[in-house]
């Protein structure tokens, strides 16, 4: 009856965690049972436990098409451009901000390099909008301008991934460079007063001290993002792409891919299944990436 | 002795400075024109929608996005603001924001301290059922039954609130800034006859404030930034939020209608753009009025999270 006594002991404490675990339970837990959708005919009116058994013809349909592989493709491909360019564009961000001797100019650059990380999806979707739509969009201006021929990039799908890279660089890099300069801020001042002794240029500062001793912050967070190469960002992608559907062959993303079938076709099984696969797939891509992270540094796994 | 060798250290220093090269030079000038060009990139955007909101519609139509337009008119905000529209998003957003970031503080302060308590024994069976939420989600289609089809929640505020009371990532945070707290603290309480709970009220929330500020604020910014929330769950008009309203700004062919108010009497086309300009200053400006505030609390937060100091 150790259980009992250990509740009873701690009474107020469990009685603090309480509203986080019943949270925890209704809302993590118990919507877990959606996945048993994937392996059935869903009717609404039977209910999940009702519904009738159907084994794994939602996946056939899913796997057969080719759907499952354009999603897939799409959604480690544009996660994969994000991680690469995100990460390195923070990182030389971070690394010229540490070494900007003006503390105003910096400041001033740092704070201007954060804002976008503050707004919505929606706003950044308007923002897009204005720089690329087909009439009054201020690319096509500019082109105009220059008399060059104005396109309706909103029916170039071969730009987006390209596009979206460029917004998620803009979006993040002041939010990774903060990671990142707390990191440098971290490195003994030491190392730089005895290599600037030796004669070493600024150059060769950041190569043979600032880098090696980031190194592994910035190979812990490029391995906690491999983790989750299954998940797309639904807030990003379907904020500014929508309903464009001239654009899904480059952007549709798992996430917006069974979104669009649950809300848009009121298909519960296919999107199930998608969804499914996509737990599944992102499960044991976390585990493992977590576990290298955790390799390198001892406190990655939390994220 | 010491001294001297500093100062000998120090002198070669500032000559290695002075006699900096010509490339050394190069590469410090174009450090400081790469940062700052950058700047000015995640600068402009917020100022062609900030300064064009003031410009006509008919100017945005005929000369596109101006870095200055020529002429200023409050004539955007005039139609936005005459509209039922923006008081109802700014109401709902606001109780959205307001309510789920009190309730969410308490509730996330509350368990992420029973998870950093070494006396709890099942801590890390706690700990382990949150953590595993975040790398194993119930996905959309549960979620999505859960709110609408259990609990009834659609179209009402509550689908925007409940879901995002304990976010894993934000307790955690919380749960190793709770174990840099001496255990003495809760040894004293003890002896002083506090019980678990008045030692967490009257003497654990008070000193925890620089955290408990960061936290408040990530969840703010989450709650009024989220659009997901209400695209699932929000068919009303009234409780769209703003979020939701820059949506259908953007792709709805009726704003004079979405946007409500007078529908007669228009001297001026509709503001098709200036529409959506105003409404996403009227948005993100609550955001940036505070933005001192808020960014030294988020780089705070971002460091913790990251290096967990």
């Amino acid at each position: 009856m150790g259980f009992i006594r250990e509740i009873v002991r701690n009474r107020y404490l469990y009685v603090l965690a309480l509203p986080g675990l019943l949270f925890l339970i209704v809302f993590a837990y118990v919507p877990m049972a959606g996945h048993l959708i994937a392996f059935k005919q869903y009717r609404l009116a039977d209910g999940i436990w009702g519904s009738k058994w159907i084994g794994f013809d939602n996946f056939k349909f899913f796997f057969m098409g080719s759907d499952w592989y354009k999603v897939t493709f799409n959604t480690i491909f544009l996660n994969g451009l994000f991680i690469v360019c995100g990460l390195g564009i923070a990182l030389l961000l971070a690394i010229f901000l540490s070494e900007i001797q003006n503390a105003l100019y910096k400041k001033i650059a740092q704070s201007l390099i954060f804002m976008p990380y503050f707004i919505s999806w929606l706003v950044v979707s308007m923002m897009v909008f204005a720089f690329l739509n087909m009439t009054d969009g201020i690319l096509n201006r500019t082109l105009a301008a220059n008399g060059l021929d104005p396109k309706n990039w909103y029916l170039m799908p071969s730009i987006w991934p390209a596009v979206l890279t460029i917004v998620y660089v803009w979006k993040f890099a002041g939010y990774y460079s903060i990671i990142f300069l707390a990191a440098i801020a971290g490195i003994s001042g030491e190392y730089y007063e005895s290599a600037r002794i030796d004669g070493a240029t600024r150059f060769q500062q950041i190569i043979h001290i600032t880098l090696p001793l980031i190194r592994n912050v910035v190979i812990v967070l490029a391995l906690l993002g491999v983790g989750r190469i299954f998940y797309g960002d639904f807030g990003m992608i379907y904020g500014i792409v929508g309903d464009t559907a001239p654009l899904y062959p480059t952007t549709d993303v798992i996430d917006t891919y069974s979104y669009r079938a649950l809300r848009q076709l009121g298909d519960f099984g296919k999107s199930s299944a998608v969804i499914m696969y996509q737990s599944v797939m992102g499960l044991v891509t976390i585990i493992i990436f977590n576990a290298l992270a955790k390799r390198i540094d001892n406190d990655a796994s939390l994220f | 002795m010491e001294n001297a060798i500093q100062q000998v250290r120090s002198k070669k220093a500032a000559k290695i400075k002075n006699d900096r090269t010509f490339s050394e030079r190069l590469f410090v000038i174009f450090i400081y024109a790469f940062s700052g060009l950058f700047a000015l990139i995640c600068f402009l955007p917020f100022w062609l929608v900030f300064i064009n909101s003031f410009a006509a519609e008919s100017a945005i139509k005929k000369y596109g996005y101006q870095l200055i337009p020529h002429d200023f008119t409050l004539y955007s905000y005039e139609f936005v603001m005459k509209g039922k529209q923006v008081a109802s998003s700014y109401g709902v957003s606001m109780m959205v924001t307001i309510v789920g970031t009190v309730l969410a503080l308490l509730i996330t302060a509350m368990y992420a301290y029973v998870l950093a308590h070494p006396r709890v024994k099942y801590r890390n069976i706690l700990s382990f059922l949150t953590y595993f939420t975040m790398i194993f989600g119930a996905g959309l289609v549960g979620f999505y039954i859960l709110i609408a089809n259990w609990l009834h929640l659609k179209d009402t505020m509550w689908a925007l609130i409940l879901p995002y009371l304990l976010n894993p990532f934000f307790a955690f945070i919380m749960v190793s800034f709770y174990r840099t707290l001496p255990y003495e603290i809760n040894e004293a309480a003890t002896v002083d006859g506090a019980n678990e709970l008045r030692t967490f009220f009257q003497i654990i929330l008070p000193i925890s404030k620089p955290v408990l500020a960061t936290v408040a604020l990530f969840y703010a910014l989450q709650y009024w930034n989220d659009f997901f929330l209400a695209l699932m769950f929000i068919d009303d008009y009234k409780l769209h939020p703003l979020q939701m309203m820059i949506r259908q700004l953007i792709s709805n062919i009726n704003i004079s209608a979405y946007v409500g108010g007078s529908q007669t009497t228009y001297t001026q086309p509709l503001p098709t753009y200036g529409a959506q300009l105003a409404t996403v200053c009227l948005t993100i400006g609550p955001i940036f009025l505070l933005y001192p505030f808020v960014q030294r609390f988020f780089v705070k937060g971002i460091t913790i999270g990251a290096l967990k100091g």
